[in-house]
C-alpha cells in the first residue's frame, strides 16, 4: 500500500512541478536559514570539555574597591591578582589546580631562513595539562619543581613545533624565547577548544596558544601582560614587582573538584584564605567568593554572541513564514483533489487510508525540503564564514548531531505544514464532489 | 438484496427543514435493472447517496445483502462500499493523473488482492467495456463515452453486488449514451444488478423496473414486461 | 468599493486560506521591521566618526627581541626615518590604535581623593606629532611641546603634567565650562595625581568601539619604552600605498634585533572592528529579500489556486456583464483586505518582538517610523504578487459559464 501511495504522491507532485518546487523550496529556505543559525549557536554554546565540565571550577575572589563593586550588582572581578593566584596554587588543597595568564614573546627559531615570530604564550602550572586533557604528541608537561622554581621549560603547540623543528620530536631540545633558552619538555597534538573556555576574557573563540611555560616565569623573566588588566588602585612602589603585588587582576584560576564535598571544602578554604587576607588589610568588601563550573562560567561570560542568538530567533520566525506558506499551498493543492478523494471514499477507501496517502505526499515535500535545507545550511555557513572570517573559524561547520537536528527539524516542519491540510482534506464527505456542477 | 424500509432523511438549515426522503421504501432483487426517475429536488440524489452508503439517514431501515447498515462505522461502511457497490457517475470522476489501468485499479487497491489478481480483473473489466487496448492512456486522451466506459470497468472490476449509476449518460451525446446504455444492459444480462438514477424517461424505459420519486416518496412502480427486454437483447 | 461587503463575505467562507496569507504577512512584517531597525542601528554605529583621517593612515608594529635591544634609541630613530619618507606626512609611536579594541583606560576626577566621582577615558600616549598624525584639531589651548615628551615604561607610576582631552571628555568633567575655560583646569588621575589640561581637541574615539563612553579620549605626552612598539603613520593624501611600501622597506632594512609585523591600514582596522556589524547587516538583508520573495510567491500560489477554483464563477460574472476591470479590482480588493489584516497583526508583532529584543538583548528601542513604511511595503508586495494571477483571471472567457463540466 505504501508503495502505491508513493507512486500517487509522485504523480501528484509531478502534475504541478512549479508548485511542488515552491513548497519544498520554501521549507528548504526556512530550514536552511534556521540550521545555519542553530549551527552557530550550537557550536558557540557547545560544552568544550564534556567529560569533566561539571568538575572544573573557575575561581573568583572579591578584592575590589570598598567603594564600588567590580560590576553591578556586586559582581566580583573576573580575574585574580598575581598574589592570590600564586597563593591559591601554593596552598593547593585540591588535587589539581592551576593559575593561568596570557602573555607573548618573540621566538627565534634556529636555522637558515627561519624568521623570528611573536608567539602567543600561556603561563600556567603543570596541572593545566591534566585538568584540561591536553593531548600530547611527544613528551609531557613540566615537573612540579619547574612550577616552583620557574625553570625554563616549555611545551609547544603542534604548529609551533612545525615552525621551529619541522614537526620532529623536539623533546629535550631548546627554544629561544624572549632572548632566553627554554628546554622543550612536551609537544601537543592538534588541540582546539571551542570555546577556549579556560580563558575567555579576551574572546571565547580566540586561537589556542603557541607555547606554554611555567607560571612562575612571569616573575623571573618579567613577561608582559596580555589580555585584560584591571586595577581599582594603582600599584604602589616601583618596578615590575610592584605590579605583581598590586590589586590589579590579570590572572585566571581553575580547580578540579570531583564531588560536592570537595566543592564545599574548597569553598571553605577560599573563605578562610580571604579572612586571613582581610587581617592584612586586603579584601575590604564583604566575602564574595565564587566557584563556577565550565558551563556556568560560559553562561556568566556570555560566550554565545547576542547577535548569533538574535539571528537564530529571527531565522526561526523566517522558518515559520515558510511553513505558513507551505500550509497554504498544500491546502489549496489538496482542495483540488477533493474530487479524487471523494471518489476514493465512494469506492471504499477509509479516512485513514486517504490520510496516509496525503501524508506520503507531504513527507515527500518535507524530505525534499529537508535535504535542500541542509544543502542551503552548508552554503549559509560558507557565507557566514566569508562574512565573519576568523571570528567564526571552526564554528561554521555541520557535524553529525547537527545533521540529526536538521533532519528532525525537517520532519517536524513538514509534519506541521502537512497536518492541517491533510486532516482537512480527509474530512471530505464521500457524497460531495461527485456530482458535476 | 437491497431493502429500504421507511427511510427518512431531513436536511436542516437554520431556518428550514427539508424532507428529502419521507417514508421511502424500496426493494431491489438480484438481477434487477431498476431505473429511478423524478424531477429535480424530488429526492432521487438523496436516495442514491443513501443507497450508495455515502450519506446517513435519519429514520427507517436499510438492509444491504441481509445486513442492516444503520449502525455501521466509517470503516465498515467503506468496506461495504468497496465490496458490494460499483459506482458510475454522470461526470465519470476518473482521476486525471492516473492512466486507465490505474483508474480501474483504484477500488481494488483498498482490498487485499494479489498483484496478479488485480491485473487480471482490471484487464478483464477493461476488456468487457472494449478498452483493453488503451490501458496506458490517460483519461484526457479519451472521448466522453470512452471515459464513462472506463468508469463502468472500474465499477465492475470489484465484482460488486450491484452497480449504482447516477445519470450515467447525462454528460454524453445521444449516440454515445446509447452505446453506454447497451453496455449496461449487457452487463445486467450477465447477472449484475443495476440501480440507475436518470431523468431521461426513454432510458428508464429500457430498465426492467421504473420507479418514480416525487417529494421524497415512491409514487409509482411499474414492472416492465420481461419479454420486452429479451427482445431488446 | 461597493464590492467590499460581498468580497468580505466570500472571504469568510475560505477563512483558513485568507488567514494563512494574513499570518504570513504579519510574521514577515514583524521580521522585516525588526531587521531593518537592527540594520539601521548597526549602520548608525558604523557611521560614527573616529575622528581620524582613515583613508591615509596605517600602523606598523615592531617587536624587539635581541638582548641588547635599545627601545628608546630604536623608537626615536624609527620615527625620524619614517617622518622623512617622501610619502609620509607624519608619524608617532602610540600605545593603542583607535577602533582596534585594545588599549588603556583610566579614570579622571575633578576632585582629588579616593572614592570621588571618576570619569573613564581612553588614554593615548603620543608626542607633539600626535595631533597631526591622528588628524585631530585643537579647538582650544595648545599642543604638547617637544620638550614635554618623556619616556615611560610599564613600571612607571607617575604621570606627566599636561594632557589634551577630547571635547566630549572635557564636557563630561566640566559640564558648565566652555572649552577655553576648561583649558588650564586641573584633573586628578589615580585619585590624587594632578594633571593640567592644556588643550581641547575636537573628536577622537577610544579604541573600544562598543564602549559607552567611546568619545572620551585623552592624549598624554609620553613615549613608551618597550620592545613592543606601534607606529601610527599618516601618509600624504592619496599616497597610502606608497607609504606602506616605503615604511615596511625602511623598517626591515634596519638591523636592530627586532621583527616587523604586518602593516595594517586604518581602513582594515575599521573593517575588522565592525565586521560583526556589517556581517549582521548582510545576513539581515538576505533574510529580508528572501522573505519578501517567499511571501510574494506564496500569495501568487494561493491566489492562482483560488482563481482556478473560481474559474466558472468568474466566467459567469463576465457573462453577466462584469468588465475585466471589475474582475481585476475584485481580486486586488480581496488582497488588500487580507494584507491589511496581516499588517495590523504585524504591527502588534513588530512591537512585541522589539520589546522582547530590548529586554533580552539590550537592543535599541524601535523607532515607530518603520511601521508605516513596512505597512506600505507589505501592501505593495501583496499587490505585486496578486497582479499577475488577477490579470489572468480577467482573461477567463465568459463562455465557460455555459460549458458543462
Amino acid at each position: 500500500m505504501w508503495l502505491y501511495y508513493t507512486r500517487l504522491a509522485w504523480l501528484s507532485l509531478k502534475r504541478h512541478p512549479l508548485l511542488s518546487l515552491l513548497m519544498s523550496g520554501a521549507i528548504a529556505l526556512g530550514i536552511g536559514a534556521a540550521m545555519t543559525t542553530i549551527t552557530i549557536n550550537y557550536l558557540m554554546s557547545a560544552d568544550p570539555i564534556p567529560e569533566k565540565s561539571d568538575r572544573l571550577f573557575y575561581v573568583q575572589l572579591d578584592n575590589w574597591s570598598p567603594n564600588e563593586p567590580y560590576d553591578e550588582p556586586n559582581e566580583p572581578p573576573d580575574q585574580l591578582t598575581y598574589t592570590d593566584a600564586t597563593a591559591l596554587k601554593a596552598q593547593a588543597p585540591a588535587q589539581l589546580q592551576t593559575a593561568l595568564a596570557q602573555s607573548g614573546g618573540v621566538i627565534e627559531p634556529q636555522g637558515l631562513g627561519k624568521e623570528p615570530f611573536l608567539a602567543r604564550l600561556r603561563l600556567t602550572h603543570n596541572d593545566f595539562f591534566t585538568m584540561f586533557n591536553s593531548p600530547f604528541l611527544y613528551g609531557q608537561g613540566w615537573s612540579d619543581s619547574a612550577d616552583e622554581t620557574g625553570d625554563r621549560s616549555i611545551v609547544l603547540s603542534k604548529n609551533a613545533n612545525e615552525a621551529i623543528f619541522a614537526g620532529e620530536n623536539s623533546v629535550g631540545r631548546t627554544v629561544r624565547l624572549e632572548g632566553k633558552e627554554f628546554r622543550v619538555v612536551g609537544v601537543l597534538d592538534e588541540w582546539v577548544l571551542k570555546p577556549r573556555f579556560y580563558d575567555v576574557t579576551t574572546g571565547a573563540f580566540n586561537e589556542m596558544e603557541d607555547a606554554y611555560v611555567p607560571f612562575k616565569v612571569k616573575e623571573t623573566m618579567e613577561l608582559p601582560n596580555s589580555g585584560n588588566t584591571n586595577c581599582w588602585k594603582m600599584p604602589e612602589g616601583e618596578g615590575f614587582k610592584s605590579f605583581l603585588t598590586s590589586e590589579c587582576v590579570n590572572f585566571q584560576f581553575w580547580v578540579q573538584l570531583n564531588s560536592a564535598q570537595e566543592q564545599q571544602e574548597y569553598m571553605s578554604f577560599l573563605n578562610a584564605y580571604v579572612e586571613e587576607q582581610k587581617k592584612l588589610g586586603r579584601f575590604q568588601r564583604p566575602l564574595n567568593n565564587r566557584l563556577t563550573d565550565v558551563m556556568g562560567w560560559m553562561e556568566h561570560e556570555n560566550v554565545v554572541d547576542d547577535d548569533a542568538e538574535v539571528m537564530m530567533y529571527l531565522s526561526l520566525m523566517f522558518l515559520a513564514v515558510c511553513l505558513l506558506n507551505t500550509i497554504g499551498l498544500l491546502l489549496t493543492k489538496f482542495s483540488f483533489k477533493t474530487g479524487e478523494i471523494a471518489l476514493r471514499r465512494a469506492v471504499g477507501a477509509t479516512r485513514m487510508q486517504l490520510y496516509q496517502q496525503q501524508l506520503v505526499e507531504t513527507v515527500f515535500i518535507g524530505v525534499a525540503g529537508g535535504i535542500g535545507g541542509l544543502i542551503l545550511a552548508a552554503l549559509g555557513l560558507l557565507g557566514i564564514e566569508y562574512l565573519y572570517g576568523d571570528q567564526v573559524k571552526d564554528l561554521a561547520s555541520l557535524n553529525l548531531p547537527l545533521l540529526g537536528i536538521g533532519i528532525l527539524l525537517a520532519i517536524i516542519s513538514s509534519a506541521l505544514a502537512g497536518a492541517y491540510p491533510t486532516w482537512r482534506t480527509c474530512r471530505i464527505p464521500p457524497a460531495s464532489q461527485l456530482k458535476s456542477e | 438484496m437491497l431493502v429500504m424500509n421507511n427511510i427518512t432523511k431531513v436536511f436542516r438549515t437554520e431556518t428550514v427543514e427539508t424532507h428529502a426522503l419521507k417514508q421511502f421504501s424500496l426493494t431491489v432483487n438480484e438481477g434487477d435493472f431498476v431505473a429511478v426517475t423524478g424531477p429535480s429536488g424530488s429526492g432521487k440524489t438523496t436516495f442514491l447517496n443513501i443507497a450508495g452508503l455515502l450519506e446517513s439517514f435519519d429514520d427507517g431501515e436499510y438492509t444491504l445483502d441481509g445486513r442492516s447498515v444503520k449502525n455501521l462505522n466509517d470503516k465498515q461502511l467503506s468496506q461495504l462500499r468497496n465490496e458490494k457497490i460499483g459506482f458510475i457517475f454522470q461526470s465519470f470522476n476518473l482521476i486525471p493523473d492516473l492512466n486507465l489501468f490505474d483508474n480501474v485499479d483504484v477500488p481494488l487497491r483498498y482490498r487485499k488482492l494479489s498483484k496478479a489478481e488485480r491485473k487480471e480483473r482490471i484487464e478483464h473489466s477493461l476488456d468487457v467495456v472494449g478498452l483493453a487496448n488503451r490501458m496506458r492512456h490517460l483519461p484526457s486522451q479519451l472521448s466522453g463515452g470512452q471515459q464513462q466506459r472506463v468508469a463502468i470497468a472500474r465499477a465492475l472490476a470489484g465484482n460488486p453486488l450491484f452497480l449504482l449509476a447516477d445519470e450515467p449518460t447525462g454528460n454524453l451525446d445521444s449516440k454515445m449514451a446509447d452505446s453506454v446504455m447497451s453496455l449496461l444492459e449487457e452487463i445486467n444480462q450477465s447477472g449484475t444488478t443495476i440501480v440507475m438514477v436518470t431523468h431521461d424517461l426513454s432510458q428508464a424505459e429500457r430498465a426492467h423496473r421504473h420507479i418514480q420519486v416525487l417529494d421524497g416518496q415512491v409514487t409509482e412502480q411499474k414492472r416492465v414486461a420481461p419479454e420486452l427486454t429479451t427482445v431488446n437483447a | 468599493m461597493s464590492q467590499i461587503g460581498p468580497i468580505f463575505r466570500a472571504l469568510m467562507r475560505n477563512k483558513v486560506g485568507a488567514l494563512l496569507i494574513a499570518l504570513q504577512v504579519a510574521v514577515t512584517m514583524t521580521i522585516i521591521v525588526n531587521a531593518i531597525h537592527l540594520i539601521n542601528a548597526r549602520g548608525d554605529l558604523m557611521g560614527r566618526s573616529s575622528g581620524l583621517d582613515e583613508a591615509n593612515q596605517l600602523y606598523v608594529t615592531s617587536v624587539g627581541y635581541a638582548n641588547d635591544f635599545d627601545a628608546p634609541y630604536v623608537i626615536d630613530t624609527d620615527l625620524d626615518g619614517i617622518r622623512q619618507l617622501p610619502s609620509v606626512d607624519d608619524a608617532v609611536q602610540i600605545n593603542a590604535i583607535p577602533m582596534s579594541n585594545g588599549g588603556w583606560s583610566m579614570g579622571l576626577q575633578t576632585k582629588a581623593g579616593e572614592g570621588e566621582n571618576s570619569v573613564p577615558t581612553a588614554l593615548y600616549m603620543t608626542d607633539e606629532h600626535g595631533l597631526n598624525t591622528l588628524d585631530v584639531e585643537l579647538i582650544a589651548g595648545e599642543n604638547f611641546k617637544a620638550t614635554e615628551i618623556s619616556y615611560r615604561d610599564r613600571n612607571t607610576r607617575d604621570w606627566p603634567q599636561s594632557v589634551i582631552l577630547t571635547e566630549a571628555l572635557a564636557k563630561s568633567l566640566f559640564p558648565d565650562l566652555s572649552p577655553t575655560e576648561i583649558v588650564g583646569q586641573t584633573v586628578y588621575i589615580q585619585s590624587n595625581e594632578p594633571l593640567t589640561i592644556i588643550g581641547i581637541m575636537d573628536h577622537l574615539q577610544a579604541p573600544w568601539t562598543g564602549w559607552t563612553t567611546v568619545n572620551h579620549s585623552m592624549l598624554v605626552p609620553n613615549k613608551f619604552d618597550s620592545p613592543y612598539s606601534r607606529y601610527l603613520v599618516r601618509a600624504k593624501p592619496g599616497q597610502r600605498e606608497q607609504a606602506i611600501e616605503q615604511v615596511e622597506q625602511f623598517m626591515k632594512q634596519r638591523e636592530v634585533g627586532r621583527m616587523v609585523r604586518e602593516t595594517e591600514t586604518m581602513t582594515q582596522v575599521r573593517m575588522d572592528s565592525y565586521r560583526g556589524d556589517s556581517a549582521l547587516q548582510a545576513i539581515l538583508w538576505t533574510i529580508i529579500v528572501v522573505l519578501c520573495i517567499i511571501t510574494a510567491l506564496g500569495i501568487v500560489g494561493l491566489v492562482s489556486f483560488s482563481i482556478n477554483r473560481r474559474r466558472r464563477q468568474i466566467g459567469t460574472r463576465r457573462a453577466l456583464g462584469a468588465q475585466k476591470a471589475d474582475i481585476m479590482s475584485y481580486f486586488l480588493t480581496e488582497n488588500v483586505m487580507i494584507t491589511s489584516v496581516g499588517v495590523i497583526l504585524g504591527i502588534a508583532g513588530s512591537v512585541a518582538l522589539n520589546m522582547w529584543l530590548v529586554s533580552s538583548f539590550n537592543l535599541p528601542r524601535l523607532s515607530y517610523i518603520y511601521l508605516p513604511i513596512a505597512m506600505i511595503a507589505m501592501w505593495t508586495i501583496g499587490l505585486i504578487a496578486v497582479w499577475g494571477p488577477a490579470l489572468r483571471a480577467t482573461q477567463i472567457s465568459p463562455a465557460i459559464a455555459t460549458r458543462n463540466v
